[in-house]
């Protein structure tokens, strides 16, 4: 066997031993990548929100308040949990976050309603916690619509004698939406699909720096290191975890779209490369960070500020048009927001691959990062 | 040993470590500026919509323009076909697309109620809000146009006919955050989040350290010292930095980014000893359970995320395993956040809140507790007398 070849088996294979030896390192690629990810998936299983508790005020106790209320409780999205007899209890229960909304049915809102007077029910929302809010601000529009298209369905019905005139009148404009991709409108994909690469590319970045910090930090980098091939052992020290965390995205991306069976529109090759790609970039760059003074909890610290917010810039819970420009600087220097976009792009529209392109360039661009790191080594072990 | 002289020990022990002050000051106020970056334009509008209209008629540019004129919509593409708006969807040049179906004039004369197709990509939900909330409003508004043009031909009087068009309405009222901006949704809960997470690392890498030093038998007070003047000694440091770090949050922070202050000061002060006390003695108990000074930072940043999650102002509790509910209630910033966001950000009176506040003590009383049991109990493995 070459040299070159040597050095490397003999690093893969010594890291291999490492991890077989240390508690800690076992824990950072099995036990608390899995608890995490099992976490965030037991919190959005539902993927749906329904039965939110809401509370009515009935001003009016009339049957057509009744029966507007029945429907609402119908709604699957919402549940009257509670009849408040003012308007400030109910919103004591708001505030107190027991209730999200509540609905207030005005005085003779019968009486209004056969008038013609057009009677007004008020809906006040809990917008602090927006996503719930639009929910439920979104199932009280239509119960109401339906219900009031109901009472003038009737009116018209007995006026024109024809449904489909009846129908006509109430709406003249149909409006048809289609949510294209995610057609389930379910927010598990839409959040879980997400945040598994925002934790996975922690523990990436970290795993990275606790083995080489370990090694600093023991003392050991010149004995482990010596003169020859650092390029190589530097490689073959990686190589595992590269190994193990592209393992664990093939795994939450079969996961979601194979067992759970969400349609995977694309490809997977493509998706899987760009994974692979991503684990490399964030290895090197958890080695950038760790170069600047070869301090292993100072690079865990910087690890901490750099990947900890990722989520928040992917732009999947706020569009990356509303960004400022700082924003999308640093997302851009995330590679997990290329490799969401991509995942996405894939998953759902199941763009052509030339499309993606650019996306993977963008990934292996960190790989540059690799010249300074290999630089800095070799300098700090020859000082 | 005198008070003053283990307090001074561990000043020392604190300050003299990078890690740690890059962490609890550094940190705290570079994570201030870098989280609320994403949400600066707080809500979402302007969004770039490819227009498709296959009718060409009056009523189809009327649609157009009303679309234009929502603050949500943008037509910067007019596709002839719905073939070409979906590539450009693909290639990202635009965020939706709504179609006006053929003969769409002609079937609204006949009564056939023609429909209009509005489609966006649903796996980005803030952008499909945003689009269909536009979409709606001005389909809405023109359908209502048109029906009270018809009441009017059928003879009723342009008061009864703008009144008849549907029986009962709803009109939505939007408590607190009345913009649905993102910056006060996000903000007020992830910087309770920096402020305990920030003061777990600092406290898990200075208690890890000691036991490190602890195995090396290395000589130090954290030998002989009474432990509760070692554990008040750290309550007095990181208490009056993260005292500091909270007046600047809530006060400096919370004004440049334009978040509201509803709490009366009084309340928040209270409340937020309740939050850093609990937070405080939490980091020395995990601190005693570290084997070394580098575990803390993976450990307390995994569970970031799921504890942000876990608070329920971004997905329902209801929707939530119980069992989640509950542990998160064992670690301050769940019941922090629960608690500060009614009273900050929904105007809660301070009794609304005192569950939260009585868990946030009672968390503070059982982690002296442990934090004393675990650091006496790492003594006595290593010091032998």
């Amino acid at each position: 066997m070459k040299p070159i070849f040597q050095a490397l088996n003999h690093a893969f294979f010594s890291e291999l031993n490492d991890i077989k030896n240390s508690y800690y390192k076992l824990l950072l690629i099995t036990t608390l990548p899995i608890l995490s990810f099992a976490l965030v998936i037991a919190m959005f299983y539902e993927g749906v929100a329904s039965k939110l508790p809401i509370t009515v005020v009935d001003n009016d106790k009339s049957e057509l308040s009744r029966k507007l209320l029945f429907n609402i409780n119908a709604s699957s999205t919402v549940k009257i949990a509670s009849t408040s007899l003012s308007l400030k209890d109910a919103i004591a229960l708001v505030k107190s976050s027991k209730v999200y909304a509540v609905v207030v049915i005005p005085p003779h809102f019968q009486r209004d309603t056969l008038l013609k007077t057009q009677p007004k029910v008020r809906a006040m929302i809990n917008t602090q916690y927006i996503l719930i809010g639009k929910i439920i601000t979104g199932a009280l529009v239509e119960t109401v619509a339906y219900s009031a298209a109901e009472v003038e369905f009737v009116e018209d019905l007995v006026l024109t004698q024809n449904s489909n005139l009846a129908l006509h009148t109430i709406s003249p404009i149909g409006l048809q939406i289609t949510p294209f991709f995610n057609t389930y409108k379910n927010y598990f994909l839409f959040l879980v699909s997400a945040l598994l690469p925002s934790i996975w590319q922690i523990f990436i970045v970290i795993t990275t720096i606790v083995s080489f910090g370990t090694l600093f930090k023991a003392q050991k980098e010149r004995e482990y290191f010596g003169n020859e091939y650092i390029t190589t052992k530097i490689i073959g020290k990686l190589l595992p975890y590269t190994f193990v965390y592209t393992l664990m995205g093939i795994g939450f991306l079969f996961y979601i779209y194979g067992t759970l069976g969400w349609a995977f529109e694309g490809s997977f090759s493509v998706t899987i490369f760009g994974m692979f790609l991503t684990v490399i970039a964030y290895q090197i760059i958890a080695l950038f960070l760790f170069v600047t003074g070869f301090d292993y909890a100072r690079a865990l610290s910087l690890g901490a500020v750099y990947t900890a917010p990722a989520f928040a810039f992917l732009g999947v819970t706020f569009p990356i048009y509303n960004m400022n420009s700082f924003a999308l600087f640093w997302r851009d220097i995330l590679p997990v927001s290329h490799y969401v976009e991509l995942q996405i792009s894939q998953a759902n529209y199941g763009a052509d691959v030339f499309l993606e392109i650019d996306k993977l360039l963008t990934i292996a661009a960190f790989f540059l990062l690799f010249i300074p790191v290999v630089m800095r080594f070799k300098s700090r072990l020859a000082s | 040993m005198k008070f003053l002289e283990v307090f001074s020990a561990e000043a020392k022990l604190i300050f003299s470590d990078v890690a740690i002050v890059l962490t609890i000051i550094g940190g705290v106020i570079l994570y201030a500026f870098l989280y609320p970056q994403p949400y600066s334009s707080q809500s979402v509008s302007g969004l770039s919509v490819s227009f498709v209209d296959l009718d060409k008629s009056k009523v189809s540019r009327e649609i157009a323009f009303k679309l234009n004129a929502t603050p949500q919509i943008n037509l910067t593409r007019y596709d002839m076909s719905e073939k070409d708006a979906k590539e450009a969807l693909m290639r990202d040049e635009v965020n939706a697309i709504i179609v006006i179906p053929q003969n769409f004039s002609k079937d609204l004369t006949l009564n056939l109620s023609p429909v209009v197709a509005v489609g966006a990509d649903s796996s980005y939900f803030l952008i499909y809000g945003a689009v269909l909330e536009g979409a709606m409003k001005s389909v809405l508004t023109q359908s209502a146009g048109i029906k009270v043009g018809k009441i009017l031909i059928s003879g009723t009087p342009m008061v009864g006919a703008k009144q008849a068009y549907t029986p009962y309405t709803l009109e939505t009222i939007n408590l607190f955050n009345k913009d649905n901006s993102y910056t006060q949704y996000v903000v007020p809960a992830v910087y309770i989040i920096i402020l305990q997470q920030t003061m777990l690392i600092g406290l898990g890498i200075l208690g890890g350290g000691i036991n490190e030093r602890l195995g090396r038998r290395e000589k130090g007070h954290y030998e002989s010292a009474p432990i509760w003047m070692m554990m008040s000694s750290r309550y007095i440091i990181f208490g009056f930095i993260f005292f500091t770090h909270m007046l600047f949050y809530f006060g400096f922070s919370f004004s440049f980014f334009d978040v509201t202050h509803i709490a009366k000061i009084a309340d928040i002060l209270n409340f937020g000893l309740a939050f850093i006390t609990a937070s405080i003695f939490f980091g020395i108990f995990l601190g005693s359970l570290f084997a070394s000074r580098e575990i803390a930072t993976p450990v307390v940043l995994f569970s970031s995320l799921p504890l942000v999650f876990s608070v329920g102002f971004i997905w329902p509790l209801e929707s939530m395993p119980t069992f989640i509910q509950n542990i998160s209630q064992l670690v301050p910033s769940t019941p922090a956040m629960q608690g500060f966001l009614r009273l900050n950000q929904m105007g809660a009176e301070f009794v609304a809140i005192l569950p939260q506040f009585s868990i946030l003590w009672f968390q503070a009383l059982i982690y002296v507790i442990l934090g004393y049991y675990y650091i006496n109990k790492n003594r006595k493995k290593y010091v032998t007398n």
